[in-house]
């Protein structure tokens, strides 16, 4: 075992390596810098600006010197946000990291009991409806669903507030302010489980499905075992085994932040600010969120093979 | 082997990021224009829809030419009905760099121009006017400038302000550092090179007489430098505590505690939410009447905010959609608005076709400017001839040709300039067929000019080749790269006339070379007298607009909708809302 996580820790810190290197050269090599959008400047200030950001060195030199720098625990300030970038994050990533828990919390759940309900009730009335449900729940584009949302309960009916995080202006704290929060995180908390929901549903009703039909099920049924054990002991168990590694895929998302969301319900959350910093070709804060997601991506993974082995004494690292 | 899949999933989505990331920075300014013609006013009875559909004669662009008065304030909804000290303002996206000349973002500018006083300001005409300097004396030879400050001048903390703090503002914006967008810098003020360059201590050209006075020498007459010079004033002693020549990291760390002397100062900030704004007592004018003034970051749509009241002024593209649908919420008052700026097509003057005034000419003659930019766009848009907004001082339209929509004089010109119909039905020379490559932003707007542009081009024999980017900055470095013949911009906003020339010196257009253009523009900027200026300028528009070395575009029209219980309001191209904000009142 720690062998193997030796191997294995070696072997991310030479993706991280790599991906670092191939990121920062895809962001210095898509056409046009920081500089360029300011059409307002002279060739000459621009050469200035150039040379007190650093942007005139090769990309290889910029490079080093980045990383040099993100040893040093300094991952630079945003040039367009005048801050340090790290700063930045612990601004906004809670705010995304948040919306994403509780949704993410919230999707595994329902899908979930949904799953298995619908495995065990194969092709029943129930398994149709909530299929096509889900299909419906899925086609839906989130900017259309959350839109027609906002319209109808907040503009319409002004049941929920159409957006941000809290009451503008509010001074609120402690109990008042978590249930303000809650009410502004409720409309695109609905959509994001509605758009996840699909997928993961179906995919716990046919692990499900799968397990239901193998031996041990009989042998256990045989055995005289109540049919609520069989299902949530010995079936659900094993069928839930494969969606660890989904766990790990998860991790960078809960931090990722949902562009597309985040703008709809004007969350004040870090996809949104990617987003706007890539138009600007704000280098630090691009490198700086990217890396982090890279290192989630393949914290998340190493820790989904450790769960899977904690999980499933049958699987050896 | 799953670990390489997932690394190159997630560049993959990184590149897919790459490649769907859009911009906001293009210069889509909320342009708009108060069309000169439009008289007709409207039914004032809170229109509805239909009403609009049944008449059959086209609105006028702009229907809008007046204010517009709410008409029912009762349906104004609860949360802003509740709110007594409170006035919230929707702001897309300020970052929190509220230090001004070292904000990247127009947005900062925004709040920064609440907590920050000028010493000139200008009119809704954008003639310059007085603020923290109550007078000013330009020297005989228009070189130095001598500022008189109000007495007992204070900082929000009830600090002096003095002649040092305006010395020290302008010192530092010449420090080698300097990162920021302030055109200071570009006004050569005498000895500013050597300080930058380390050689001096000081600035020789500036000067503090008295701790009320200071003057400044300009090593050429500049007519913009009065309000250039005239803007915010930093505190010395707050802002220039930490300062060593070529060191100005430390200023980064105090953006967001900004200390000012405009009518608001700061209480809060709440990334991605809210800036909270609190009345300023230290005000020189007094304190401001409404206690809290609040910008609630709002990115894209309003108009759900507005409509449950949660923000109390926006502003809205000028389009009949729009106005009726604002009318209809009865409990807006709606102001038309005219922004200093206009749009353009970049024209490619390397390109031999191009360099022909008839065929620029003919491509004026032969766009359907009024489809694209008046009808298609219900109305938010006038059609541009000269490089100047309709409310600058020196706008006119005295020898203007405004380039009516007219094919058959279009192909005339084109016939003239050499370039005969070949073959294919397109339009060749010396065995060279006519091309246009066409470059613009993704937008609604892009689209319109597109869709109408290739038939125009079509009819006239042009073979038009359009090519759109959802990111500003790779349109701009196609530019750069001269892989064009034509490129849509918009300005930014012009204070003063000269701004509106300013891409033919930013180093963006390098390839227009006129004697008599470069003699009218230092001759304009070489007085500050403001007649003799527009005599001149009519000069340079009617030039242009002969010449054609960028083709004009469009003047874009925006409203501004705001709770009717809101008093004194006004708008000024120029300062935004800054110059009326400390007289609102709720009714």
């Amino acid at each position: 075992m720690s062998t193997y996580l030796t191997k294995r820790l070696l072997y991310m810190l030479v993706i991280l390596f790599a991906a670092s290197l191939l990121i920062f050269c895809l962001y210095a090599l898509t056409p046009g810098d920081f500089i360029t959008g300011n059409i307002k400047l002279t060739a000459e200030r621009k050469a200035e600006l150039r040379e007190i950001y650093g942007l005139n060195k090769p990309v290889l030199e910029r490079y080093g010197l980045w990383m040099k720098d993100a040893f040093h625990g300094n991952f630079g300030y945003s040039l367009a946000q005048q801050k340090p970038v790290l700063q930045l994050f612990s601004d906004y990533i809670w705010n995304s990291f948040l919306l994403a828990a509780v949704s993410t919390f919230l999707t595994w759940v329902i899908a979930v009991i949904v799953g298995v309900i619908s495995a065990y009730k194969q092709y029943s009335w129930f398994d149709t409806l909530v299929m096509v449900a889900i299909f419906a729940a899925m086609s839906l584009p989130s900017f259309f669903i959350g839109l027609f949302l906002i319209k109808i309960l907040a503009v319409d009916l002004k049941w929920l507030p159409p957006g941000g995080m809290i009451t503008t202006g509010s001074n609120a704290t402690g109990l008042a302010y978590l249930k303000e929060v809650v009410r502004h995180m409720t409309l695109p908390v609905v959509v994001m489980v509605l758009l996840g929901l699909g997928s993961l549903t179906r995919y716990f009703r046919s692990n499900m499905i799968d397990v239901l039909q193998q031996d041990y099920i009989r042998t256990a049924r045989a055995k005289g075992l109540k049919e609520r054990k069989v299902l949530f002991t010995h079936a659900l168990r094993n069928a839930l085994l494969p969606a660890i590694t989904l766990v790990g895929f998860e991790l960078p998302a809960l931090f990722g932040g949902s562009l597309i969301i985040e703008q709809i319900f004007n969350w004040p959350g870090i996809g949104q600010l990617y987003m706007k910093s890539f138009g600007l070709r704000d280098y630090p804060l691009l490198m700086g969120f990217t890396m982090f997601i890279a290192i989630l991506t393949v914290i998340g993974t190493l820790l989904s093979d450790i769960l899977y082995r904690v999980a499933d004494p049958r699987v050896r690292l | 082997m799953r670990k390489s899949t997932i690394l190159l999933s997630s560049l993959l989505l990184v590149g897919s990021l790459l490649l769907t990331a859009c911009s906001n920075n293009s210069n889509t300014n909320n342009a708009a224009a108060t069309d000169n013609s439009a008289t007709v006013t409207a039914a004032a009875d809170g229109a509805t829809g239909s009403a609009a559909s049944s008449s059959p004669a086209p609105v006028p662009a702009g229907a809008l030419s007046e204010p517009y008065t709410a008409t029912d304030l009762s349906k104004l909804p609860a949360v802003a009905q509740n709110r007594t000290d409170t006035i919230i303002v929707g702001l897309t996206d300020p970052s929190g760099a509220f230090t001004p000349y070292f904000q990247e973002s127009g947005y900062d500018g925004n709040v920064s121009s609440l907590l920050y006083a000028s010493l000139v300001t200008v009119d809704e005409k954008g003639v310059p006017a007085p603020e923290l300097a109550e007078s000013w004396d330009v020297s005989e030879d228009q070189l130095t400038y001598t500022f008189h400050l109000h007495k007992d001048l204070k900082f929000s903390d009830g600090s002096p302000l003095t002649a040092d703090d305006v010395a020290f503002t302008w010192t530092i914006q010449y420090d080698k550092a300097y990162d920021g967008g302030s055109s200071l810098p570009t006004l050569n003020v005498k000895g500013g090179q050597a300080y930058k360059e380390g050689k001096a201590t000081t600035i020789e050209g500036i000067k503090v007489i008295d701790p009320q006075t200071i003057s400044v020498t300009l090593e050429k007459p500049n007519a913009t430098a009065l309000v250039v010079l005239g803007s915010n004033v930093l505190s010395k002693a707050y802002y220039g505590k930490d300062y060593k020549f070529g060191q100005l990291e430390y200023i980064k760390k105090l953006h967001e505690k900004p200390l000012g002397d405009g009518p608001y100062k700061l209480e809060k900030f709440i990334p991605g939410q809210e800036v909270r704004l609190v009345a300023n007592e230290n005000y020189f004018k007094g304190k401001p009447k409404t206690e809290h003034f609040i910008y609630k970051t709002s990115e894209g749509d309003v108009w759900q905010f507005l409509e449950t009241g949660e923000v109390d002024y926006a502003s809205f593209s000028a389009t009949d959609e729009n106005i009726e649908k604002l009318k209809a919420l009865g409990y807006v008052n709606i102001l038309p608005y005219t922004p200093s700026t206009y749009g353009y097509m970049q024209v490619n003057l390397k390109h031999e076709q191009l360099k022909d005034k008839l065929v620029r000419q003919a491509l004026m003659y032969g766009l359907d400017r009024q489809s694209i930019y008046v009808d298609a766009t219900q109305g938010a848009g006038a059609i541009a001839n000269i490089p100047a907004s309709p409310i600058s001082w020196a706008y006119t339209e005295e020898g203007i040709n405004p380039y009516k929509y007219d094919p058959e004089k279009a192909k005339q010109l084109l016939d003239e300039a050499g370039w005969a119909v070949g073959a294919n039905g397109i339009r060749e020379k010396d065995g060279k067929p006519f091309s246009i490559h066409y470059l613009g932003s993704k937008s609604k707007n892009t689209d319109i000019f597109i869709a109408v542009a290739k038939e125009n081009f079509a009819a006239l024999g042009i073979d038009f080749q359009p090519e759109v980017f959802a990111d500003f900055n790779s349109l701009v470095s196609k530019v750069e790269g001269g892989d064009y013949d034509l490129v849509s911009f918009s300005t930014s906003m012009l204070t003063d006339p000269a701004d509106g020339f300013m891409q033919f010196f930013d180093g963006e257009i390098t390839d227009y070379e006129n004697p008599k253009f470069l003699e009218l523009y230092n001759k304009a900027l070489a007085t500050s007298d403001i007649e003799e200026r527009k005599a001149v300028y009519k000069e340079l528009y009617q030039l242009f607009n002969d010449e054609l070395p960028i083709l004009f575009t469009s003047y874009k029209k925006t409203v501004y909708a705001y709770n009717g219980r809101i008093q004194n309001l006004s708008v000024s191209p120029f300062i935004g809302l800054a110059g009326s904000l400390p007289e609102w009142t709720l009714k």
